[in-house]
Order: structure tokens, then C-alpha cells, then sequence
């Protein structure tokens, strides 16, 4: 599955007036592309911290001690604000946690809604455009290299195709994004009619001039020529006039019965509509551009689709594939050339980071150049990006840098171990008890730095290897395919102009796919006049509107109730479907993510302390951290009394040198107070940092009530199957 | 829990309408003593508003609250509304006849209706007055009767102190306020302290409203409150701010009981705080229940606690109460479709059992058809009551002997 995001060895600490709280102490997870991911944990725990530093922006007093965050090939900690505003609510969105805190109080929400939309609208257009271009430039300069050989009428003719492929491209759109207006007001006013209908027959039709009023303007909408068109637009324009005049009469009178005849005529006819077959429009959009001619052949749509198709493929779409995957070939042979090149020149200098004792300057040289040649394997003509390339450079200097910072902290570490323990000896020696332990030297393991040098090399030779050998198999009619829709997209970025009233119907048709009932009522209201659970909506419909690549939900439900949480969930659950979005939901509560995360990470004072699918943390869960939190939670069976966790979580300003949660574990070994635990892997998807799971430690159920909860929860579910 | 126990609180037909909105609508219950009586439903249907209404920060605006058998709360409009259909009615039937006679006995049944709805709509506002000054006398007159009898029996040397002691009961019992024995408990743990006030200001606050004066005592009972709670004797001189979420809402809890309330109205306690904090709370709640004897009008839309935590439960819609029972009965045997749906929506702890599970949606008009037959809240079965029409009535009845 293609990985959205990376986060590798984060650290942030925080200065505060009483010293350093170390806030996030070294996490790595990643993300998959339309997988949600649950960090759970208390508050403190540093999650949100995470979320926050994902987002850059983290507060003033915060330093970024280490690690990285890369997204489509960029280190988020490193890239300059200027190009965050790109990434930051466009790309990666966030929901807050208060609903009232996160919307402005003196702004109506339409405004609110909206106000995103066109600004991004215009940066978007830009954005496109420069894509588009330039995308289409490399592949044109391939397919001439490709193809051409020097040839320069077949090379004219080649630049000429991709221009005249940018020419009837916007055709296309421009006919497609008309077609989509009246369509879509078409399925709308269906719905719509359901509803009025079914409150007009139970007598409970309230707001019913306004509805009536936008039902008209929805019908009156649907006139296109491949949606209502000639006798039946007609036909419908003479139904959907006097809608409000009726309804004025029927309210008078109390009698419905004209008025639900007229609309349940509409009604006929936007059915039949909505049903009828989607012209072609990429192929229309070729054949008015270059035919000559204005008129199409009069057809019905299936067949004229066909004709379409055939003219635009004879005379166009077949060669330009075929030039495309040409392209395609070449550049990918190219960048073959250089991964071989890129695959030598690191096993030649992978003896480098093997030597006994590195040299410094030698290291950081032969990091540059490797890391330079790396990037040359990038093919210009893919469009996915290859996050194990881009991560190879500041991978390899960041364990560079950590080794010979280590050799320096290592030296200090020891000089202050060696004199603490001495002063500590004398003591002891002259009968005293100190009540005072000496804090082992932390030394930084020089070895496993070198080793993770060598393996990052080898990583990455394995993977360019992996490549190249998929150079000749690789299934180049997909990639043509899904490169020209690539382009088609950006160009639809390009065309589609964010005007104030699209963004105002963009609005409210997100607002009703996030649950508002009378969007258009309330798109003039203040956020104070809605109810908790509306203004969450709003918030997650302001995080949607820029269509993201990532949503992270920080707390989205935590002040709602439970119908309102549940639909929620439900509609971030619908949404991530949809539109493929990656998730990271964050949350105290481990009832909620069950049913929304795909893999869940349990964090604990900064660090994760185990993190598996959400089967893994259920039902065999390893960190007695996990359990506490499991037990804490009444479920509808539970009677005893709950397992509370004694205690409160450490001072990060200090924290301790073992295992942060100790203190409060009631499984806790004298070595978890001493040293940290490492992460043990239990499965390929699960892993969990404890001792316990070490081959030495005691064995140790998990407390009854889990064990009993999960019997029961199996007894349940087969009665249920059976039934 | 035995239905022959006492009666704490009563709630009759209660209304609180805010303009046209009707936040509670004739919503009528008992809660026995020493029960934990859970009120759910989505945020807007109403709860935190009844039980704000119990505690007299609203006005309410028809029906009637008892405590401990005293009417602490009531309402006039439906009195005032009743006089208004019956002088239509009135006008109505005197247009019909021409009878004279006919005419002055309408009349006398009128001025009948009216001046008892008056003499209602008097009592109710006396009531909704002078509850606390009824309830004071009845303090001061048992204050009065015990030192009488310990005065007159004192020797010279007792009498001084023993005068001062009366005298300072007697200011105490004469301050003495009903509603004081019902306390509350808010949701959320940071807003509902003063933050420039220390943890002893707060906590001593209402003590000292009820006219305690001596320091001594006071300090004993903050500390005693404070070690009940969970927290120690260092904590009273620190200001909120130095506290965690659930230390905070332990406070809250402090500042409750010291006054010795009967009945507590815990409004939402658990639901801002995290997960191994509200296991922590509820544990303090329950303890505390057990411990003095408490009895707790429950308010939390997380249905996992509620159940846990309740013996009975009423659910909320709307401002109308649908169904109410008993813990058990309501998860076993769920009759209103809106209790349904909303057990539908409870998260467990299961990813095999949430993936697949279904939301039921409920749509009162879709559900229903009370255009002719209108609902009531009914018994369907003992202690089961559902808001039904007649038929839904019978449907209900058979679906529950089907079970049986």
C-alpha cells in the first residue's frame, strides 16, 4: 500500500519557566494511504503534541529535538513556512477538539465555510497550472527523445499532440463541469422531493416556503442539454414556475393536493433525467475542437458516445498513448541507468560507514554525493513519489550526526557517571545511606549507529534493485492510463474557478453531506446558535472543503454524546471510504476508535508504548499499560468495581529513567524503574514495549476483567452469527 | 430495589419552555431514596435543563417538584391555560343558548373553574416563594423546643456557653434552607471553579453561607471533605489551577457533600475527564453513595456509565420522557424505538463486533402515527413505562410476554 506519511524518531520537548518538559520522546509510525490511525493515550501523553508538530504548529516554547515528518517526498520539521501555507489545511487538515474554541464567534459559518475555499481556490488554480505544465512538458521532451531521434518533423509533430492535448483538454472540462452542475441539481431535487412529499403526507411540512422556493431554483437548474433538454425542459420549466404561487395557495387552504401533483410531475421527469447515460464528454470536447465542425451528430447518447470515441481515437487518443508509453519506457529506462549507477556507487562506498573509526569529514562528503545520486534515480514521468528515495538522504546524515554527537556525549556521560558514583562510594564507605541513586550513564550505542548506516545504504540498494529488475515488467498501458488521468485532474484544478457562489454551493452540499439539516438557513447563522454536536460538523465540513490528503481528528467527539459521537464516526468512517483519506484519529477513549481505526498506537509520556492492528490491541493486547487502560472503561456487562489507574502520569521535566509508566503498574519488575524497555515484536503487525515480553520475564496474564470481557464479548458474537 | 421505599424527589408534569422552545415538556418521575436515578438522551433533549429546574435555577414554568414531600417548585401556566380554554368554552356554549337560566349556571361553573385555578396559581407562587422560609421554621422551632428543655435544666455555671450555643443554632436554623440539602455536581471541572479562590474558599463557600462562623469547624470539615474525596489536607490552600481534571472534579465533589445533601444532581461528572480519570470518579461516587447514604439524580449521555452506575434510568427526547426503568430492564428489553437507536449507537469495546455493527435511525415522524391517537407515558409492564398510544400500547404489552 502506498505510505502517506512518515514519522520517524520524533522528539519535541517544550521550555517552560521549571526547565524542559520533554513532551514526545522518540515515536515512529506511518501511515498508509485511506488507513486510519488511532493514538491513543491520556492527556499529557504527548498525542496531540504529535498531531500538532504534523501541522507545524507547534507553540512558541517548543523545540524540535530530532526526527522527521516526511509528506509526499518533504521533510515537514525542515520546509519553510512559505511552503507549509501549500500543505497545512490544503493537504493535511485537522478537527479540533472544541468545537467553540476552533470557529470564530463573530463570523457567520457560511463566511467561515467559504472563506478557505477561495483563497486556496485561487492558490489551487495556480498550483494546477504549474503542475499540469510541467508534467506535460517532460512528458513531451520523453516522448521527442523517445520517439523522434532526431527527427525534427516527427518531433514537431509530437510537441504539436501534447499542445493540441492541452487545447481540447479544457474543452472537455468546461462541457463536463456544466453537465455536473444540472446533474447534480437534478439527484438533489430528487431527494429533496422524497423528503417534502413524506412531510406533506404525515402533515408536518415546516419551512416550506424556503424549500419550496430552492426546490424551484434546483429544478430550474437541471436544464442542460444532456440532462433536460428541449420538449421535456420545456415541460419542466412550466412545473417548476408556479411552485411557489401553489404552495402559498396550499397553505392557505390546507389543501395540498395541487402542489403534490405538480411536484410529483417534476419528479417524473428529473427521475428519468438522472437515469439517462453520461455523455463522453473527453471525446466531445476533441471532436468540436477539432473537427471542424459545431454541431454533433445526431444520435442518442450511447451510440453517439461511440462515434465520438472512434473519431477521437483514430485520429488522436491512440497514437498519443502509444507515443505516451513510449515516453514512458524511455524515461524509466533512463532513470534505470542512473538507479544502476545510483546501486554501484553505493556498494562502493558502503565500506566507508564500515571502518572502524569513521572520519568525519570523509562521512558527511560521500553522504552528500550518495545522496545526490540517489535523487537522479527519481523518474521525472511518475507521479507517485518514492518516499524511500527522498528519506535516504536526511536518514543517512541523521544517524551520521547522531554518531559523532554520540562520541562527544558518551565522553561527558561517563566523566559524570564516574564522579557521581564516586562521591556515592565515598558515602557509603563512611556508613552513610544516601537517599540518593546514581542515574546510569545513558551512552549512546556507536555501533548500532554505524549498523543503521549500512543498513539505510543497503535498504535502499535493495530497494533500487527491486526497481530496476520492475523496469521490464512493469505494466506500462496502467501507468500511460493513469498518468493522462493525472493530467486530466490537474487540468480539471485548472478550470474549475472557485467563485464565490460555487464555493457558497460547495458549502452547502457539505454541509448536508456532514448531517445538517436546512443547510441553506443555516449558512447565515452565528456558530453560537448551534448545538455542540452542528458545530463539529461545521468543523469537520471547513477540514473537508479543501479535500485533503490526511485528516487528523483530534478529539472529535470527546464532548458530544453518544448518537451524535456515533454518527460522527460514522460519517468520518463514510468520508474516509469516499475519498480515500488517511485518518489519525486521536482520542483518550478506546470504545470509540474500535469499529474506526485499522491499526491503533497506545502512547504513554512520549513514547509509544505498543501499537498493532486493532484486533492485536483488543483482543492480545501485551502492555499492562493497554490493560489499565482497557479495564478503566465501564462496558454495558461490567458490575464490579472498575480498575482504576492509581496515580497520575510522571513530570516530564524529569523524566524517569526506566519505563515511564512503572509507577503505576502493578506488574512492574525492578528493571523497569532502572532501564528503558525496547519495543518487542509479538507479530508482524504488533509490538509492544514492556519487559514482560522479554524471554526472562515471568509470565503474566492480562487482569481477569479483559480476559473475561473478551470471552464474553466471543460468546455474544456467536450467538449472534447463529441466529 | 423494593418499591416500598420512600420517595425523595417528585416530579409532577413538569414544563420549562424558554420563549416557544420547549426544553421539558410534562415529564413527571419519582426518585426513591438512596437510589442513583440516570437521566440520557442527546444533547439538546432537555436533561441538564430538568435537573437545573429541580434545584430552582430556573423558574419552571408549569408543574410542580416535591421534596421530601414539601413543594419546592411550581408553576402556573397551566392554570392560566386552563382558565383561558375554559372561558372559550364558556363564551362558546352561552352563544349556543338562549336560556337564562341554562346561561347562570354556565356561569357559576365558570367562576367556579376560575376561582379555583386562582387560588392554585396563589398557592403555587407562595410555594415557589416560601418553601425555604416554611422549611426554616420548622428548624428553628426544633432548635427552640431542644434548648428550652436543656436551658432550663442547666446549672449557672453551663447556662452562659449553653445561651451562646443557642443562640448561634438558632441564626443557623433560621438561614437553614431547604434547597441546600439538594447539591450539584457541573460538568465541566474548570469552569465551575473560581479560579481565584483557594480549594478551602470553595469547598468552605457554602458552609459559610449557611452561617457557620467558627473557623475551627470549618477547617475540620474542609479536611474531613477533602480526605473523603481523596485528596489530603495540604490540597486546601492551593488554587484549582494546581490540580488535575480528575482532582478538580473531586473538588466539585467536596464542595457538594459538605453540605450534607440528601439528593445530589450530578450533571455530566465524567464526561470531560479521561478515561482512567471517570473510572476514578465513578469509583468516588459510588463509594460515597454507599458511604453516606446519597442519592443521585445521574445526568451523562455515555450509556456504558450510566448503566453502570444507575439503578434506574429514564430516557429523554425531545423534552418528553419515552421510556423509564429499570437498569436492566431498559438494556434487556429496549420498547421505544428511540431507546433503540440509541442503544444502537453504544461503542464497545469489540473491532469483530463494531465493524459490522448497524445504527438505527429513528425518525419520529416516519416511527409514529399520533395524528389521531395521541401518546402518553404508560406502564407496559411494573416499573416499565414507555411513551405509547393506545395501540402502540398493546403492541409493546405482547412483544414483552412474547419474550417471557
Amino acid at each position: 500500500m502506498e505510505n502517506k506519511l512518515h514519522v520517524k524518531d520524533l522528539t519535541i520537548s517544550f521550555r517552560t519557566s521549571n526547565g524542559k518538559v520533554q513532551a514526545v520522546r522518540g515515536i515512529d509510525f506511518d501511515l498508509a494511504k485511506g488507513e486510519t490511525l488511532a493514538i491513543v493515550g491520556e492527556s499529557g501523553s504527548g498525542k496531540s503534541v504529535t498531531s500538532k508538530a504534523i501541522l507545524g504548529i507547534l507553540a512558541g516554547n517548543s523545540i524540535i529535538e530530532g526526527g522527521e515528518i516526511i509528506y509526499d517526498g518533504k521533510d515537514l520539521l525542515k520546509i519553510s513556512e512559505e511552503d507549509f501555507h501549500k500543505i497545512r489545511g490544503d493537504k493535511i487538515a485537522m478537527i479540533f477538539q472544541d468545537p467553540m474554541s476552533s470557529l470564530n464567534p463573530i463570523i457567520k459559518i457560511g463566511k467561515q465555510l467559504t472563506e478557505a475555499m477561495l483563497l486556496k481556490g485561487k492558490a489551487r488554480q495556480r498550483e494546477s497550472r504549474e503542475i499540469f505544465n510541467r508534467y506535460l512538458k517532460t512528458l513531451e521532451k520523453n516522448m521527442i527523445q523517445a520517439s523522434a531521434q532526431g527527427n525534427s518533423a516527427k518531433a514537431a509533430e509530437l510537441s504539436n499532440k501534447c499542445k493540441s492535448f492541452d487545447k481540447f483538454e479544457y474543452k472537455h472540462l468546461e462541457l463536463e463541469n456544466k453537465y455536473n452542475v444540472a446533474h447534480e441539481s437534478a439527484t438533489q431535487a430528487v431527494a429533496d422531493i422524497e423528503d417534502i412529499l413524506f412531510e406533506i403526507s404525515k402533515n408536518a411540512f415546516s419551512d416550506g416556503a424556503y424549500r419550496i422556493k430552492s426546490l424551484k431554483s434546483m429544478a430550474l437548474a437541471s436544464v442542460n442539454d444532456w440532462v433536460v433538454s428541449g420538449k421535456k425542459a420545456e415541460e419542466l420549466v412550466a412545473f417548476a414556475q408556479p411552485l411557489p404561487a401553489l404552495f402559498s395557495r396550499a397553505k392557505k387552504s390546507g389543501d395540498y393536493a395541487e402542489l403534490v401533483s405538480n411536484i410529483e410531475k417534476i419528479n417524473a421527469i428529473l427521475k428519468d433525467a438522472v437515469a439517462l447515460a453520461q455523455p463522453n464528454f473527453f471525446a466531445m470536447g476533441y471532436y468540436l475542437t477539432f473537427s471542424g465542425k459545431n454541431e454533433l451528430p445526431k444520435q442518442p447518447v450511447e451510440e453517439l458516445n461511440v462515434t465520438l470515441r472512434k473519431y477521437l481515437d483514430d485520429n488522436f487518443m491512440l497514437s498519443f498513448i502509444e507515443d505516451a508509453k513510449q515516453a514512458l519506457i524511455y524515461s524509466a529506462n533512463v532513470s534505470k541507468k542512473e538507479m544502476l549507477e545510483a546501486i554501484s556507487l553505493l556498494n562502493e562506498n558502503k565500506k566507508v560507514y564500515q571502518q572502524e573509526i569513521l572520519d568525519k569529514k570523509q562521512a558527511n562528503s560521500v553522504c552528500q554525493r550518495l545522496t545526490k545520486e540517489v535523487m537522479e534515480t527519481i523518474d521525472p514521468l511518475n507521479t507517485k513519489k518514492d518516499s524511500l528515495i527522498y528519506t535516504f538522504g536526511t536518514g543517512l546524515k541523521n544517524e551520521i550526526d547522531k554518531y559523532f554527537g554520540g562520541i562527544v556525549k558518551n565522553a561527558k556521560e561517563i566523566k559524570r557517571y564516574n564522579k557521581q558514583k564516586a562521591d556515592y562510594d565515598k558515602r557509603v564507605a563512611r556508613g552513610k545511606e544516601p537517599d540518593w541513586k546514581v542515574v546510569p550513564a545513558s551512552i549512546t550505542d556507536l555501533e548500532l549507529a554505524k549498523k543503521n548506516m549500512v543498513h539505510q545504504i543497503e535498504r535502499t540498494v535493495a530497494h533500487l534493485e527491486t526497481l530496476v529488475t520492475a523496469v521490464d515488467t512493469r505494466d506500462y498501458d496502467a501507468e500511460t492510463v493513469a498518468l493522462i488521468d493525472f493530467l486530466k485532474a490537474n487540468a480539471s484544478g485548472v478550470v474549475n474557478k472557485v467563485t464565490k457562489s460555487i464555493a457558497k454551493a460547495r458549502a452547502i452540499k457539505l454541509m448536508k453531506e456532514v448531517g445538517i439539516s436546512e443547510p441553506r438557513k443555516r449558512y447565515k447563522q452565528y456558530p453560537f446558535e448551534f448545538s455542540g454536536g452542528m458545530r463539529q460538523r461545521i468543523v469537520i465540513a471547513i477540514a473537508l472543503a479543501a479535500d485533503p490528503d490526511i485528516l487528523i481528528c483530534d478529539e472529535p467527539t470527546t464532548a458530544l454524546d453518544v448518537t451524535i459521537q456515533s454518527q460522527i464516526l460514522e460519517l468520518i468512517n463514510d468520508l474516509k471510504r469516499e475519498r480515500q483519506l488517511s485518518i489519525i484519529f486521536i482520542t483518550h477513549d478506546l470504545g470509540v476508535v474500535a469499529n474506526m481505526a485499522d491499526r491503533i498506537a497506545v502512547m504513554y509520556a512520549g513514547k509509544i508504548v505498543e501499537y498493532g492492528t486493532s484486533e492485536d490491541i483488543f483482543y492480545s493486547s501485551a502492555h499492562p499499560y493497554t490493560w489499565a487502560l482497557l479495564s478503566s472503561m465501564p462496558d454495558l456487562d461490567t458490575n464490579e468495581k472498575l480498575d482504576a489507574i492509581p496515580g497520575t502520569p510522571p513530570n516530564m521535566i524529569y523524566p524517569p529513567v526506566g519505563d515511564a509508566f512503572a509507577a503505576r503498574n502493578k506488574y512492574a519488575m525492578k528493571i523497569d524503574f532502572e532501564r528503558q524497555p525496547p519495543m518487542f515484536k509479538i507479530s508482524d503487525t504488533h509490538y509492544a514495549a514492556t519487559w514482560l515480553l522479554h524471554p526472562d520475564a515471568p509470565k503474566v496474564d492480562p487482569p481477569k476483567t479483559i480476559l473475561d470481557r473478551i470471552a464474553r464479548m466471543k460468546e455474544k458474537r456467536g450467538v449472534e452469527n447463529e441466529q | 430495589m423494593s418499591n416500598n421505599q420512600e420517595t425523595l424527589l417528585k416530579v409532577e408534569n413538569l414544563c420549562q419552555y424558554f420563549g416557544f422552545n420547549r426544553a421539558v415538556d410534562d415529564v413527571s418521575f419519582e426518585v426513591k431514596k438512596g437510589e442513583v436515578f440516570g437521566l440520557v438522551g442527546e444533547s439538546g433533549c432537555g436533561k441538564t435543563t430538568t435537573g437545573r429546574s429541580i434545584i430552582k435555577l430556573y423558574n419552571i414554568t408549569s408543574g410542580s417538584i416535591y421534596f421530601k414531600g414539601i413543594r419546592i417548585s411550581a408553576g402556573i401556566r397551566s392554570y392560566q391555560e386552563q382558565m383561558k380554554t375554559a372561558k372559550a368554552e364558556y363564551a362558546e356554549k352561552v352563544k349556543n343558548t338562549a336560556d337564562p337560566a341554562e346561561k347562570a349556571l354556565l356561569k357559576g361553573e365558570l367562576d367556579a373553574i376560575i376561582t379555583n385555578c386562582k387560588k392554585e396559581i396563589k398557592r403555587a407562587r407562595f410555594d415557589q416563594k416560601n418553601c425555604d422560609k416554611e422549611f426554616s421554621k420548622q428548624m428553628v422551632l426544633a432548635v427552640k423546643t431542644k434548648y428550652q428543655a436543656l436551658l432550663s435544666r442547666a446549672s449557672e455555671t453551663e447556662l452562659a456557653a449553653l445561651k451562646a450555643e443557642y443562640k448561634d443554632e438558632l441564626r443557623k436554623a433560621r438561614k437553614t434552607k431547604l434547597v441546600t440539602q439538594i447539591q450539584m455536581i457541573f460538568q465541566d471541572p474548570i469552569a465551575s471553579l473560581d479560579p481565584r479562590m483557594t480549594v478551602r474558599e470553595i469547598i468552605s463557600e457554602g458552609l459559610i453561607i449557611r452561617g457557620e462562623r467558627n473557623k475551627k469547624v470549618i477547617d475540620e470539615k474542609v479536611y474531613e471533605m477533602l480526605e473523603l474525596v481523596g485528596l489530603v489536607r495540604e490540597h486546601a490552600s492551593r488554587y484549582p489551577h494546581e490540580f488535575s481534571g480528575g482532582q478538580r472534579q473531586r473538588i466539585g465533589v467536596a464542595r457538594a457533600i459538605i453540605m450534607n445533601p440528601e439528593l445530589i444532581i450530578a450533571d455530566e461528572p465524567v464526561s470531560a475527564l479521561d478515561v482512567s480519570i471517570q473510572a476514578q470518579v465513578i469509583n468516588l461516587l459510588n463509594d460515597l453513595r454507599h458511604s453516606l447514604g446519597l442519592t443521585i439524580l445521574f445526568i451523562a449521555h455515555d450509556l456504558s456509565v450510566v448503566k453502570y452506575f444507575s439503578d434506574r434510568i429514564g430516557v429523554m427526547y425531545y423534552g418528553k420522557m419515552v421510556e423509564l426503568t429499570t437498569s436492566d430492564e431498559l438494556f434487556k428489553n429496549p420498547l421505544h424505538p428511540y431507546t433503540k437507536s440509541l442503544l444502537s449507537a453504544i461503542p464497545l469495546p469489540d473491532p469483530i463486533y463494531e465493524k459490522n455493527r448497524k445504527r438505527i435511525v429513528y425518525n419520529r415522524l416516519a416511527e409514529h402515527d399520533y395524528s389521531v391517537n395521541k401518546p402518553s407515558l404508560r406502564e407496559v409492564a411494573p416499573g416499565h413505562f414507555v411513551e405509547c398510544n393506545d395501540e402502540e400500547f398493546e403492541k409493546y404489552k405482547a412483544l414483552l410476554s412474547a419474550q417471557d
